[in-house]
């Protein structure tokens, strides 16, 4: 192995050292040196963003994260009017997790525990109800027995203690709480409310629009770039068509997003019977955004075809109808692969045009003809909602971007270097 | 008879082909136009509807406005509507980060080519057009985060109060950072391009390696450099999300001192978004016509200086020579009625 010449300095051609006066020499260091320095100072300010990003959001990327809704659900329980925990039979409950930080109430059967939200403070969560615990039993205002008590908090409680006295806790310490709800022998009103902040409806909306998109952008995309690889004669009016198409791509999406308020959203408002945004409006309105991008490197693959699998198929007597479908489609198969994995790429970061199609409120429930959030979206939501943005959670959403967005440009290199090598050993 | 046959088999199958192979055409052709007709309806559209508020009286609570057309173009004042400022914001804006990133990303892409090691070198190039695909709202994210906090104290030592780091400052930081990737990647293209010939001739003839790769390199592949310069503009110059989370959202201008907040076409339109109908919300489309303006203008212009410098030879733009056309008809004219009364 030839041995890396890490010395960028020396210069290997100037044999006659003595041409070369001080000066020269010294302009000559100053260039490299400089060069060195400005590459060094991008690549190490691009890794620094990935890093910046992934660490400040690594904190709030669990899969608790990941999976719960946005919105916050909150209950109200109570316990029977007629209940009181004094008259009740002796229960002796087994709690499962025993750790330090858990405060459990031995009175009760539930054990509580400090935990972070997704907003990034501390709520008293519960933890653990036993199943003979008298939580277990308690009613909510519909008179149903409430026990879904998993993944939520409780952020106000209001009891009735042993000689009549009206109890309130809506603090967030721990220990207050638990010796509060051991003082009460009956539950007027217990307020539960699960974890929000969640970024499940901003994933599964992000991928309906990616499937739509694609399903609806690339038989358009190829069939433009069937018709300029295959079809187009060099006259006028095939000019203008590919400059035309060409310039679709230097518009700014912002502009597209315009597009989507004045055409799409009028559109579906009238056909699928929604009001205002929608994820369908946002998928028509990034479909114009991608057809520049799937006809070009589809056009690109079909034109890298080795000439002669058409000119063959033709010979052989095939029309060209059966030549498209049967040959060069099959065989570009690569390239289309290509294109659509650019397109999620570029689906998954765009903000600026959804935001005005698509909206920025985020659904959990996510239907098709309703206003949605994507991944993008979402961060932007996230630092316009307050005054004191939760950037650790922005940041959580930039992780998931971020690595979808490299493994898809990975792919997509992946890609285009197995077709270029089939085609050239052919 | 049975020939005859087959023959007529053939011909009837080959009529039949013929016409598949016209109704293909005619499918991809339609979908081909679709294709170009919708920059055409992008296009018409939005100049409909950005033009409609010229001609129509709105109701607001400081009675009937009717907004006017010259004080849009030439006005400088958000709140009346005049948007001039905002063109003069964008231009400063994206001007001064591409003073920024253009140096940088040429300097960048010389090294990863011409002066790197063969392993460095693959890392290097590889890490940059994995990184040219970071989505813009990434940009404004770490610009509200770092970038901010880092201008607002920066600030502070000139002893200038910021809006909490909100500045034309980060946001033309920003608009450099991610205009960086695209234009290095692109130059990587170009600089690799160059032919062997001219650097091995330049290296004959004495000069050194970094003279060879000022001089030679990066004039050999400056059209290409241009053109990565293209798209670089051009995602600065229509970028909204990053840069309305960094630069504060002034509404009135321009503004030219680095630490005030400004705005930019795209902000203010991202800005609307808020309001719900009327004339605030209507007058955006308007901005929409002024951003495609811009940017067919400076796409042209810029287009121009890369065909010049590609092919110093070639003839020149028709308007130009239009020019030179009607000066010669002149001066010949002139020349001719001096004849005439001598």
């Amino acid at each position: 192995m030839k041995a890396i010449n890490f010395n960028f300095f020396k210069n290997k051609n100037d044999f006659n050292r003595s041409t070369i006066t001080p000066i020269r020499r010294v302009k000559d260091i100053t260039r490299n040196l400089l060069t060195f320095l400005f590459s060094l100072l991008t690549l190490g300010l691009l890794v620094y963003i990935v890093v910046y990003i992934c660490m400040s959001g690594a904190k709030y990327l669990t899969w608790n994260y990941i999976s719960s809704d946005y919105n916050e659900k909150s209950y109200t329980v109570k316990s029977d009017s007629s209940f009181n925990i004094n008259n009740e039979d002796l229960r002796i409950f087994n709690f499962k997790d025993n750790s330090k930080d858990v405060y459990k109430s031995e009175k009760w059967g539930v054990s509580f525990k400090n935990i972070k939200s997704n907003e990034g403070y501390y709520v008293v969560s519960i933890n653990e109800v036993c199943s003979n615990s008298y939580f277990n039993e308690l009613i909510d205002f519909n008179g149903d027995v409430f026990n879904s008590y998993k993944e939520s908090y409780v952020y106000y409680l209001y009891g009735l203690d042993n000689e009549g006295n009206e109890l309130e806790c809506n603090k967030k310490d721990l220990s207050s709480f638990v010796t509060t709800l051991d003082k009460c022998v009956s539950i007027d009103s217990l307020s539960i409310r699960t974890f929000g902040g969640g970024i499940k409806g901003s994933l599964i909306s992000t991928l309906y629009l990616i499937l739509i998109t694609i399903v609806i952008a690339l038989p358009i995309g190829i069939g433009g770039a069937i018709y300029l690889s295959m079809f187009s004669k060099a006259n006028i009016f095939n000019k203008i068509l590919r400059s035309l198409i060409d310039m679709t791509s230097a518009i700014p999406s912002i502009i597209f997003g315009f597009l989507g308020i004045l055409i799409f959203i009028p559109f579906i408002n009238n056909v699928a019977g929604s009001s205002g945004s929608s994820i369908l409006a946002g998928s028509l309105t990034l479909v114009v955004m991608l057809i520049p991008t799937i006809v070009k490197t589809t056009e690109e693959s079909i034109i890298a075809l080795p000439k002669g699998y058409m000119d063959s198929s033709l010979a052989l007597g095939a029309s060209k109808t059966e030549t498209i479908f049967k040959i060069i489609l099959p065989n570009a198969f690569p390239g289309i692969i290509t294109s659509i994995i650019l397109s999620i790429g570029r689906i998954i970061g765009e903000s600026a045009a959804l935001i005005f199609v698509m909206g920025t409120s985020t659904n959990d429930n996510v239907l098709l003809n309703q206003s949605a959030t994507t991944l993008s979206t979402h961060i932007w939501m996230l630092l316009n909602s307050s005054e004191v943005p939760n950037y650790g959670a922005a940041c959580a959403i930039g992780i998931i971007i971020l690595i979808i967005v490299f493994i898809l440009s990975l792919l997509a290199k992946i890609f285009q270097y197995q077709y270029y090598k089939k085609i050239k050993r052919v | 008879m049975e020939r005859y046959l087959t023959e007529n088999k053939i011909l009837k199958n080959s009529n039949r082909k013929k016409v598949i192979d016209k109704i293909t055409f005619f499918l991809f052709f339609f979908i081909a136009s679709l294709c170009a007709s919708v920059i055409v309806i992008t296009v018409g559209v939005i100049l409909v509807k950005g033009l409609t508020p010229f001609f129509k009286t709105y109701e607001t609570s400081n009675g009937l406005v009717k907004p006017s057309f010259i004080n849009f173009l030439f006005g400088f004042n958000w709140t009346s509507h005049g948007a001039f400022y905002l063109l003069i914001n964008t231009l400063y804006a994206v001007i001064l980060s591409l003073v920024l990133s253009i140096p940088i990303s040429i300097l960048t892409a010389l090294f990863i080519t011409r002066i790197a090691p063969k392993g460095i070198k693959e890392i290097f190039k590889s890490g940059i057009e994995v990184l040219s695909s970071i989505p813009s709202i990434i940009f404004g994210l770490f610009g509200q985060m770092v970038i901010c906090p880092m201008v607002n104290n920066l600030s502070s030592l000139f002893n200038y109060q910021t809006m909490g780091g909100a500045s034309l400052l980060s946001g033309i930081i920003v608009l450099a950072i991610m205009s960086i990737p695209t234009i290095t990647v692109v130059s990587i293209t170009s600089i690799e391009a160059v032919d062997k010939k001219y650097i091995e001739g330049s290296i004959a003839m004495g000069a050194t390696q970094s003279e060879t790769n000022f001089k030679v390199v990066l004039t050999g592949a400056s059209s290409g450099i241009v053109s990565g310069i293209i798209l670089g503009v051009g995602r600065a110059l229509g970028e909204a999300t990053a840069i309305s989370l960094v630069i504060g959202n002034s509404l009135s201008g321009p503004t030219f001192n680095l630490f005030d907040t400004s705005s930019t076409l795209t902000t203010i339109m991202m800005l609307g978004l808020t309001e719900a109908t009327g004339l605030e919300y209507d007058i955006i489309f308007s901005l929409g016509i002024y951003l495609m303006i811009i940017i067919v203008i400076t796409n042209f212009s810029l287009n121009y200086v890369k065909n010049r410098i590609a092919n110093p030879y070639k003839k020149p733009l028709f308007i130009i020579k239009a020019r030179k056309n009607l000066v010669f008809y002149i001066k010949t004219k002139l020349k001719d009625r001096k004849n005439e009364s001598n």
